[in-house]
Parts: C-alpha cells; sequence; structure tokens
C-alpha cells in the first residue's frame, strides 16, 4: 500500500482502512523531521527578542524521548519557558519564521506527542511555582508547568488538595489540561481536567488570552482537552478541596465482567468517593474503593458492601487455593500470582503512608508503586475510553489483544463522571461522543518484565486496541491520545473538518505541537 | 526493579523525572540540566563531565534522588563519580592533604564504639562534649575528615588511606556525623553497625522525652536518603511518639535546609538557603526547631526568628549523666 506524501497542516486519506487490519504499515503520530529551513534566521530573531534557546545536544538529549520510549526525535534548540511574554514572543517568532514548536510538560505521552522531531523544545516545567491559594473560595492560580505533586506539596501545606490528576507525580498541570487525565475519584469529580476554572493562555500566534467558561469561552472549549492545538497554558486556575486521608477497601473477583459491572454499580448509586480496577490475571481482579471520610464509609458498608461480589483477601485466597489446588498443571501461574501479591502488595500499605488505618498522600503510594511495579524505558499503555454500556465489550476485547501479545499484563479501569455543561469541551477529546453520564476508562499494560520486544510489536500491540475504539465508536483517553493515523476514522470527516477550520485560523504556520493530531 | 544492592547506572534512566520532584537543585533553578535526570540524560546523549560543570557544581549531593529512583541508579555516586573527572580547586587538595596528614598521625583507637563527628562537629568542640557524654561514646581522632572531604569534592581517596581508616573502623558500632561519610562506610563496612549522629541521638530518651508537638524537627538529609528504608521507619515512629513535625514532603523524602552547592560550600548563606528554609517552614508555627545538623542550624537562624536548637542541646544536663552508654547498643 503507497502511503501518499502529506504537507504539514494537512490531513491525507486515511491509510488504515478497516478492511486493512492485517499486514498493513500504519500511520504513526511520528512524522518526518522538520528540515530546519531558515532555523538560523529563527535563532537571530529569537535572541533580538531575548528568548533564551539552547541548542547543545547536553541540553537536547533530555528530551529525545518520551515516557512511552518507543518515538525518538531531537529538537533543533530548547527554550525552558519562564513567563507568559517570554512564550508569547516564542510563539510570535516561530509564526513569523515557520518553526514548528513542540511543547512539553512531564513528557508523559506514549506516541510521541511530546517529543520535537526537529523545530524548538518548549519545557513548561520552568514555570511551575504556585501563584496564590485561596482557602476561602477554594481555588488554586498556579503557572501551567507544574507537577501534580508539587502543587499537592504546596496545598497540603494548608491541608487542602486538588480534585482530581493522574496517578502520576510527574504529570504537569498544563498537559493534563490538555488531554483529560483520570484519577481513582474521577467517577465522581470528573476528569482533571474540568477542575479548571479559568486560563491563562498563549495563542498560538502570540497572543496572551485569560479564559473561561465566560469569557473567551470559544477558546477555553477548544483548549481543554485540545491536546495543544490552540494555545500553550501558561497559568491555570484550578478548584480545590480540603485534604482527607482515604479509608481503603479492597475486593478482589476472579471474573473481570463481574469486576466492572460491581464497578459501574457503586459509580450509578455513588456509593464510594473513590473506586477503580487493577487487574494482575485475568483470574485476579482487584476492585478497590476509599472514602473521605468515616459516615461515606459506614453508608458503603450498610447499604453497598453485601451486593458486592468480590472477596476479601483472605477469602480471595482460599477461593485461588482451590482453584489451583485442582488444577496442578497452572502451579507456574499460581507462582507468578503469588509473586506479584508478594511484590506489589506491599506497596499500597507502607507504614509511612498509613496513620490510624488510612492512606495519606494518595497520589504519591499510587504513582510510586505504578514506576516500580509497571515503569519501564517504554511505557506502552494504549486505552479506550467508551461508555458506560460499551465498557464491557472493549474491555474484554482488549484484554483478549493483551493475552495474544504478551504473557502478563495489568488493565487499569475507572469511571470518568461527565459534565452536562462542559459538553463543547469534549467534542474531540478522549470524551466518547456517545457517552452520557459516565464514561470509562480502560488502560491496557503490558508487564515488560525484562523481555525485549520489537518496536513492531509494541506498535502493533497499540494499534489492535486501537482498532477496538474505531470499531466500537469510542475514543482514547490520558497517555494514549489520539494517534493522527485514526483520527478521522474515530471522531468522523465532519467534526475534524470544522476543527482543522478552527486550527488553521488559530495558527495559520502550524506551528504549534505539528503532527499530534493536524 | 530498586535495589540498594546492586545500583544501576545512568543507561538506565528512564526519563521518569520522579528525582526532580525531590531535588533541591531543580527546585532552585527550574532547568532539567539541573536534576539528576537531566545529567543522566545528558550522558546518554554524549556529554562528558566537563559540559556539565555547573549542574555538577550546583547539587548539595542530599541524596534525596537516590531512594525515589524507581531504575535503582546510583545517581548521587554518578554525580560523585562525574565530579572526580573535573579539575579540582587547588585549595581543596591542599585541604584534603592536610587533613589526611593529621589523620595519618592520629593514634589507633583503642577497642569499642566510637564517634566520627565530622568537620562541622569537631569545630564546636563544647557540643562535640555533650554529644559524646550523651552517646557515651569516645570520639575517633582519625574520623576520615580528609576522605570525607574528597567525597564531596570529587579528590582522589588513596586505596592505603582509606585501608588505615577502614581497618580503624572495622568490627566496631559507629556513630558518624558527616552524611556522606557514613553512607560510604556503609557500602565499604556492610557488616558494621553504622548509625548517623541524628539517629543515634533521638533514640535517647533524655532527648525524646524533650521533643514536642510545637517543635520542628530537621532531619539531616545525606544520611536519612543513604539509609532511607531503614530511616523512614525510625522517624515515623519519632513523629509517633512525639507529635513533632519534621522536614518530609510528600513522599517521605527529607528537605536539605541548605542548598549549598560545592561552589557556594564556604560563600556565606545565600538567598537559594532562605527561600529553601520558608518552604521548608510554610505552614507551620514552630516553637522551636531542633536540628541534626550544625550546618543546617545557620540558615535557620538567618531566615527566621524561632530558636534553633542543635539535638544534643535539647537534654538537660542533669538527664546527660544518667544516660547509659552508646545508646546505638
Amino acid at each position: 500500500m503507497k502511503i501518499p506524501l502529506v504537507e504539514p497542516g494537512t490531513i491525507g486519506p486515511c491509510p488504515v482502512a478497516p478492511d486493512a487490519l492485517q499486514g498493513i504499515t500504519r500511520q504513526q503520530t511520528n512524522p518526518a523531521r522538520w528540515n530546519g529551513a531558515g532555523w538560523q534566521d529563527f535563532v537571530a530573531a529569537l535572541r533580538a527578542a531575548d528568548v533564551e534557546l539552547v541548542e547543545s545536544v547536553v541540553a537536547c538529549g533530555v528530551y529525545a524521548t518520551d515516557a512511552g520510549g518507543t518515538a525518538y526525535g531531537m529538537p533543533h534548540g530548547v527554550v525552558i519557558a519562564r513567563d507568559a511574554g517570554q512564550v508569547s514572543r516564542l510563539l510570535k517568532t516561530a509564526q513569523a519564521c515557520r518553526v514548528p514548536v513542540t511543547v512539553r510538560g512531564g513528557g508523559l505521552t506514549t506516541e510521541g506527542e511530546s517529543v520535537a522531531f526537529g523545530g524548538v523544545l518548549l519545557d513548561m516545567s520552568g514555570m511551575s511555582r504556585v501563584l496564590t491559594i485561596d482557602a476561602n473560595a477554594l481555588t488554586v492560580r498556579t503557572e501551567a508547568g507544574i507537577y501534580w505533586h508539587s502543587l499537592a506539596e504546596e496545598l497540603r501545606r494548608e491541608n487542602l488538595d486538588y480534585l482530581s490528576a493522574p496517578l502520576n507525580l510527574t504529570s504537569s498541570v498544563g498537559g493534563t489540561l490538555g488531554v483529560g487525565g483520570i484519577d481513582v475519584n474521577s467517577a465522581r469529580l470528573g476528569c482533571s481536567a474540568d477542575q479548571a476554572v479559568s486560563l491563562q493562555v498563549v495563542t498560538p500566534t502570540g497572543e496572551i488570552v485569560e479564559c473561561s467558561d465566560t469569557e473567551n469561552s470559544e477558546l477555553f472549549q477548544r483548549v481543554i482537552l485540545g491536546y495543544g492545538q490552540f494555545g500553550v497554558i501558561t497559568e491555570a486556575t484550578l478548584r480545590i478541596r480540603p485534604y482527607t486521608p482515604l479509608a481503603m477497601h479492597y475486593y478482589y473477583y476472579s471474573s473481570l465482567r463481574a469486576a466492572i459491572e460491581d464497578l459501574q454499580m457503586l459509580d450509578r448509586n455513588d456509593a464510594s468517593d473513590y473506586s477503580g480496577i487493577l487487574t494482575i490475571m485475568d483470574c485476579a481482579v482487584n476492585l478497590l474503593v476509599a472514602f473521605d471520610s468515616d459516615e461515606r464509609e459506614a453508608a458503603f458498608r450498610k447499604h453497598w458492601e453485601s451486593r458486592l461480589r468480590g472477596h476479601g483477601e483472605f477469602g480471595f485466597a482460599l477461593c485461588m487455593l482451590g482453584h489451583y489446588a485442582v488444577r496442578p498443571w497452572k502451579l507456574g501461574e499460581a507462582l507468578y500470582l503469588l509473586q506479584r501479591k508478594q511484590a506489589v502488595f506491599p506497596e499500597f500499605r507502607r507504614p509511612e503512608y498509613l496513620r490510624a488505618g488510612k492512606m495519606h498522600d494518595r497520589s504519591v503510594v499510587f504513582s510510586r508503586a505504578v514506576w516500580k511495579h509497571w515503569g519501564s524505558r517504554q511505557m506502552v499503555i494504549p486505552d479506550l475510553a467508551t461508555s458506560a454500556d460499551k465498557f464491557i465489550a472493549a474491555v474484554e476485547r482488549g484484554n483478549a489483544i493483551c493475552r495474544k501479545y504478551f504473557r502478563h499484563y495489568t488493565l487499569y479501569c475507572v469511571g470518568i463522571k461527565l459534565r452536562p455543561e462542559h459538553k463543547p469541551h469534549y467534542e474531540m477529546s478522549c470524551i466518547p461522543p456517545d457517552a452520557d453520564g459516565w464514561a470509562y476508562g480502560c488502560e491496557f499494560e503490558p508487564m515488560i518484565e525484562g523481555e525485549v520486544y520489537s518496536r513492531d510489536h509494541f506498535q502493533a500491540f497499540k494499534n489492535a486496541i486501537y482498532d477496538i475504539g474505531v470499531d466500537l465508536g469510542a475514543s482514547y483517553y490520558r497517555f494514549g491520545g489520539m494517534m493522527k493515523g485514526y483520527i478521522r476514522r474515530v471522531f468522523g470527516d465532519a467534526v475534524v473538518d470544522r476543527h482543522l477550520a478552527l486550527k488553521r485560523r488559530a495558527d495559520p504556520a502550524m506551528i504549534l505541537n505539528r503532527d499530534v493530531i493536524f | 526493579m530498586y535495589s540498594r544492592a546492586m545500583p544501576r547506572e545512568f543507561p538506565a534512566c528512564s526519563g521518569c523525572g520522579l528525582c526532580r520532584l525531590v531535588c533541591p537543585m531543580w527546585r532552585d533553578h527550574r532547568d532539567p540540566r539541573f536534576s539528576p535526570e537531566g545529567l543522566a540524560k545528558a550522558l546518554q546523549s554524549g556529554a562528558t563531565a566537563l559540559e556539565l560543570a555547573a549542574p555538577l557544581a550546583a547539587c548539595s549531593l542530599c541524596g534525596a534522588c537516590d531512594p525515589v529512583c524507581p531504575e535503582g541508579i546510583d545517581l548521587s555516586g554518578m554525580i560523585m563519580d562525574l565530579r572526580s573527572r573535573l579539575p579540582r580547586r587547588a585549595e581543596l587538595a591542599a585541604l584534603q592533604a592536610k587533613l589526611a596528614q593529621a589523620a595519618a598521625s592520629a593514634k589507633a583507637p583503642a577497642a569499642g564504639a566510637l564517634l566520627l563527628p565530622g568537620a562541622d562537629l569537631r569545630a564546636n568542640p563544647s557540643l562535640l562534649a555533650r554529644a559524646r557524654t550523651l552517646l557515651g561514646l569516645r570520639s575517633a581522632d582519625d574520623d576520615g575528615a580528609d576522605i570525607a572531604l574528597a567525597l564531596e569534592t570529587g579528590g582522589d581517596i588513596d586505596p592505603a588511606r582509606r585501608r588505615q581508616l577502614l581497618g580503624r573502623l572495622d568490627g566496631r558500632s559507629l556513630v558518624v556525623g558527616d552524611g556522606l561519610l557514613l553512607a560510604a562506610l556503609r557500602r565499604w563496612l556492610p557488616a558494621a553497625r553504622l548509625h548517623s549522629l541524628g539517629e543515634a541521638l533521638s533514640n535517647l530518651v533524655a532527648i525524646r522525652r524533650r521533643l514536642a508537638s510545637a517543635d520542628f524537627y530537621v532531619i539531616e538529609a545525606r544520611a536519612y536518603h543513604a539509609d532511607y528504608e531503614r530511616l523512614v521507619v525510625h522517624y515515623d515512629r519519632l513523629r509517633a511518639d512525639t507529635g513533632c513535625a519534621l522536614n518530609l514532603d510528600l513522599q517521605r523524602i527529607a528537605i536539605p535546609a541548605l542548598t549549598r552547592s560545592l561552589t557556594r560550600k564556604s560563600a556565606p548563606l545565600g538567598d537559594e538557603d532562605v527561600t529553601q528554609v520558608r518552604w521548608m517552614l510554610k505552614g507551620l508555627a514552630p516553637r522551636r526547631i531542633v536540628v541534626e545538623s550544625l550546618a543546617d542550624r545557620a540558615a535557620f537562624e538567618r531566615a527566621c526568628d524561632i530558636p534553633v536548637l542543635h539535638l544534643a542541646e535539647l537534654a538537660e544536663d542533669s538527664m546527660m549523666k544518667k544516660e547509659t552508654p552508646h545508646a546505638c547498643g
């Protein structure tokens, strides 16, 4: 199959046809390297505009790849963001010189979205200070390059907390607002992007604009969940809440379907403050449920706990013992299960994070565990986001794909409460168009375990998961983003062309985060 | 998988950035080049030590990056190794030679547990005497000050000199005042019973009962991070027993009071240190600040008007005489 050449800023015909799922080269997010035309003139203009640009290999090498570890590219130069004015001057100059600018927060993308294939890499982590905390209005104003961990540290000093953030300490606020972000409380509080009250945005042409639902609302709608296409978020005002430690409960299932049904039952009935599923194996599925207050926990115990079909840890251990006692040929599986239990479970019960039986600083606990037990130089985490009624089918099909490609893998599932008033934000985003009330997300994460897999193997696996999304009319959330090659099939020509026209109007030279979507 | 026993090297860095979250150098510069991750990634791109001279000099070697690295990379070891490849300032080499000469002429200590006070405590004889009495320990004439300086500043350590020091210390129970030397001794004397000065003093009943919920207790960062898995439990108990606040971040990593780098080692306290101290105290209103390290005291005294005490100054004079010898067994 011949892939046609595509000019930057245009979207060519999709080479991934529905009837070509096997053995056909897929179009990847990774584009060809920008050819560097006019770079020296750009550098001179940038320096005249008093913007510091670093071009050494030592500086550029930091950004050679992202968390995915399969896309590699080097920028021509790096700018560390310091203030909105500097970002504005950079974008104005880049627009005039037609130099691509790739924006990076925590660099936790997995398809190379925060990797610069030439041009300028704008590192937002230089803008990472909390500006003001309003404990009465329960809002915080922060520079958008800040990591959620650093924000949590500042808020904790005033016994406050953010609403929801990815369970990953090095996600940045700006990056998360641009893609969605989920937490184990998203079934109650929505995706992380929904907590944004207002933003300071530098548009692709360099204007510094404040936007919210009531001020420059069209820009606000496009920037939130907009994959960095319509501006660089330099500051954000976020809703916050009083800090609470968590009372955690774990229930264990041997059926993924039963666990998902129970998860959705809890979400529908607002029965818990936190909920999510983490699998160890197909026959060992963990539903975690947690509470901010003793009252909520007591209500759960009274009304909902008995309706869950999962077991406690001891009860499940007995079930597994019985299961494997009559299946001695599955001893290896049983040993793997035991080994994972011994390695992972203590991470969630480290004494320094537990006080009076409650977990403190959950994001630290979860994130450390994620990096320690699932992290590696290649984080391969394709995901699917669907409406509630399609979720079980999506997860079961994705699980079958995982089984085909990897020996061991983990699934992480959560609900995402949707805010009806934010429907305009959700268009062409991680939120599937047919979701109502809740969307559901599942990450499919293979355990690499020291094995060596080819990049093609990983990519084929990811494509197979993404194909499910196309087939079901779903979307993709959090790490995965949307692969450029899939966007027309997922959202259809009418929506994509409308957004492309908006993008062209906002970014005439198509310089900002080129090739992520457009 | 993280393992202290088998630390990995810079090629294993995946760029997760967890080290940045706890790095005072990063907090000060907000530039990824000034972080362990930035250094490891630069090395992966073929950078030389000379090209990395600025961040290497800016690092305070607090060691906070080591326990948080999910790949188990010996990041502070990497930085010390890179420092050793940089041209060394003549006055540091001269000071190391002078300290080594003094150590060579020191008498071999009699058998038994020892206190290795380190340069800061040795420079304060009355506090050293107090710590010695409280712990019931003799202090070693040769406390490895030259080796501690070499570790910090990237100097060569003569193998014969190292053997001499280890020969004098092997098989003993040791309380070590210098956090960087303590971390090295853990590697060199794996069977030895080693404690930081802060841990040893904070184990004493006479000290513990003088700590209160209105105190802000400042853990010495280097010693803490070098033995994180064990000490996080120790300090968690200390907090639970006394109610005092500790200089721990969300990850229970000790925030160093000083961001003093190699280049600013002999300079007066700077604005960075004041900023760091203010960050540590943000949201707190302690009655007293209790420090394990004398180096931290000056920073607090400059940045705030809250009384600052060294841990050894907490015990009442009358209680000191009642302590049983050697609190670390």
